[in-house]
């Protein structure tokens, strides 16, 4: 074995930062129903006029949601790619990216100019998370119908992405829902990182979230600087 | 150099493999992949076409790497694949995987003979060039392509048909000899080998909107 | 065996050798058209065939047989028969010969190599079916290899009959036909019952199978891009 290939000598210059810029790849993920893909839109809504973005859909099955973003993203068709995940949607966004990657990198190579990239997961569990191989910083979406308990319950998406998203918010009275409850579990378990407490429905723009993600492109930015 | 080819032909190995069933998918919609006996089956017909093909354009990349032109030699050897492989869905399934090995073996094991190797190449030549950069042999590049070729479609069956996960390991350890046999035959030589049922399958595939797998 | 096609001064296809030894005849039956005949029942196990065409540029030629070739084995253990078409092809060569039909015990080989010079067309079309009535089926292996300009632009080899890799139940049709043809391209991929049509550069490939020939011709019509009429004239 070439000298080179001793693990002594292995050091891995691949960390995003050093990914020579490129878009700010941001992971969308959380349980089936969480409203995810309404999400995504959302923000394409909302960001799609000042920067240059697209997005990766990893549905488990169909292209149904990249077809529902079509219709609601405002979004051409280059801009959203969908990758079959061979039933197994959180080993095509942790285990193994290969899928995801080629579709991001098809992005880029189609879209020189991007500066975002939403990578949507496959409605999946609450242990479910993304690679930092694949993406830069991950949102994690739960929604409120799934009852208060959801933030205590934690899983590595819960406590350890690096934006909490609760949805649906105006639906808690109707669940019996307490986002006092729900708020305080998050900071619990989440220590400094943020949970932000939204409904798509009564804020269609994403509001919040689409500011966290503006720092976010902000931050890699000055990481990637020259 | 057993740890190497261990690595390659690890189903863990972060190259994309999981995402396709080699026809797997389609065979159970046509209605000729439903149960083990059936599975087995079509393992063997995979193994004996593309798993011989692939092993032996694998084999011969692993020896294109200590051509005098390399680049030559793998551009070649990706024409012969290309002719072996007509089916479009086929050869996209090849070179999307292809790509998603130089991805994770340039990485494992830099070498020159990484850049040799066309665009998105083929699988088996990303795997040939994958065994000699890891310091396997052409034997062993073969050997892990004809593994591969139904490793993966078994765990495709397992997942769409929800089967006993040890039913299907035991499917595919019992083709182990079968293995040995089509990567030995195939090391020296390069088949043409090839099922038009796989074919049409692959097309039949690519042509639905509604699948789990790639290929 | 040996035929050359030539293009005269006034364009027309000439066939300046024609010849042929052992178990094949080849007669004139066109001014750019010979017909294959068996000087003997078979080919019989251990027959071993080689013929050789060239079709020079600006030149037609159509290569058909009279009958079907009922492919029997030898007594005891049977050796294999082989059939080698070797074809340089710069002007148009159809390749349509009868049926082979491989009866029980026999094992036939069947070897296409092709070149083609630039501009150089080629057509060929088999069909085969294992067993004759009521008989078990023969084995019988396909190698098509086609090069332009010495790239290869197919390569693929197809085996039928008990014993051959891939011909396992539930698919393991008695017929097969196949067409490969480099007369123009055909990006799309056709597919049908049985039957699927796959792009080559500047050509296309279709192969389809059945129980019975008929069914299986029927198939490959279906997914061929040609006219109907002339595909039948092809394969009749």
């Amino acid at each position: 074995m070439p000298p080179d290939h001793r693990i002594d000598d292995y050091v891995d210059p691949y960390t995003p930062e050093h990914r020579n810029g490129g878009p700010l790849r941001v992971g969308l993920g959380g349980p089936v129903g969480s409203g995810k893909t309404a999400l995504a839109a959302a923000l394409c809504r909302t960001l799609g006029a000042e920067y240059d973005l697209a997005v990766v859909t990893n549905d488990i099955y169909t292209t149904e949601d990249a077809d529902f973003l079509r219709r609601n993203a405002v979004l051409p068709d280059d801009r959203i790619e969908a990758v079959q995940t061979g039933c197994c949607p959180h080993t095509a966004i942790r285990d193994d990216i290969t899928a995801n990657l080629d579709a991001v990198e098809l992005l880029e190579s189609r879209h020189p100019g991007l500066e975002l990239v939403f990578v949507e997961s496959g409605g999946d569990n609450l242990t479910a998370s993304f690679s930092y191989g694949l993406v830069d910083v991950q949102v994690f979406v739960v929604d409120v119908a799934g009852g208060d308990k959801v933030p205590r319950k934690g899983g590595p998406g819960v406590t350890a992405s690096d934006l909490l998203v609760v949805n649906k918010t105006d639906l808690a009275p109707l669940v019996g829902a307490d986002l006092g409850v729900m708020r305080r579990d998050s900071d619990a378990v989440r220590g400094d990182r943020p949970t932000l407490l939204i409904s798509l429905r009564e804020d269609p723009a994403a509001t919040e979230v689409a500011e966290w993600v503006r720092e976010q492109v902000r931050a890699r930015a000055l990481q990637t600087a020259p | 150099m057993t740890a190497a080819l261990l690595t390659l032909a690890d189903s863990r190995l972060p190259a994309g493999g999981h995402t396709h069933s080699g026809g797997v998918e389609q065979a159970i919609a046509a209605g000729v992949l439903a149960d083990p006996g059936s599975l087995a089956v079509f393992l063997r017909r995979r193994l004996a076409t593309s798993g011989a093909v692939a092993a032996g354009l694998a084999a011969a990349a692993c020896r294109a790497v200590d051509d005098a032109d390399p680049v030559a030699a793998l551009g070649a050897l990706d024409a012969e694949a290309d002719a072996r492989t007509p089916s479009p869905a086929l050869r996209a399934a090849s070179r999307q995987q292809g790509r998603g090995l130089v991805r994770v073996g340039s990485r494992a094991w830099p070498h020159p003979a990484w850049a040799a190797l066309p665009a998105q190449p083929h699988h088996p030549l990303a795997l040939g060039v994958a065994a000699a950069t890891g310091g396997l042999t052409p034997r062993d590049a073969a050997h892990a392509a004809a593994y591969l070729s139904i490793s993966g479609p078994a765990t495709a069956a397992q997942r769409l048909l929800a089967m006993d996960p040890i039913t299907v390991a035991a499917v595919t350890a019992r083709l182990a000899p079968e293995v040995d046999e089509v990567a030995d035959a195939s090391a020296e030589d390069l088949p043409a080998a090839t099922d038009p049922l796989l074919d049409l399958l692959a097309e039949l595939h690519a042509a639905r909107n509604d699948r789990f797998f790639a290929s | 065996m040996e035929v050359v096609a030539r293009c005269d001064a006034r364009g027309r296809t000439t066939l300046p050798i024609v010849r042929a030894s052992g178990q094949l005849a080849v007669r004139r039956t066109g001014a750019a058209s010979v017909h294959l005949v068996a000087t003997a029942f078979g080919p019989l196990g251990g027959d071993d065939v080689e013929i050789r065409l060239v079709v020079e540029a600006g030149a037609r030629l159509s290569v058909h047989s009279v009958a079907a070739a009922v492919v029997l084995p030898a007594r005891g253990e049977s050796p294999p028969s082989w059939q080698l078409v070797r074809a340089e092809v710069a002007g148009v060569l159809q390749l349509a010969p009868e049926p082979t039909v491989v009866t029980a015990r026999a094992d036939h080989r069947a070897e296409l190599h092709a070149q083609l010079a630039d501009g150089g067309e080629l057509t060929a079309t088999e069909q085969v079916l294992l067993g004759r009535v009521g008989e078990e089926p023969g084995r019988w292996t396909g190698t098509t290899r086609v090069e332009r300009d010495g790239r290869p632009l197919v390569h693929t080899t197809v085996g039928l009959g008990p014993g051959a890799p891939a011909w396992l139940p539930p698919v393991a049709p008695r017929a097969y036909v196949s067409t490969v043809s480099t007369g123009g391209g055909q990006r799309e991929v056709a597919t049908g019952v049985d039957a699927v049509r796959l792009p080559l550069p500047g050509g296309w490939v279709g192969t389809a199978w059945g129980d019975e020939l008929h069914d299986a011709v029927t198939r490959l019509a279906s997914v061929s891009p040609r006219p109907v009429d002339e595909l039948a004239e092809v394969t009749r």
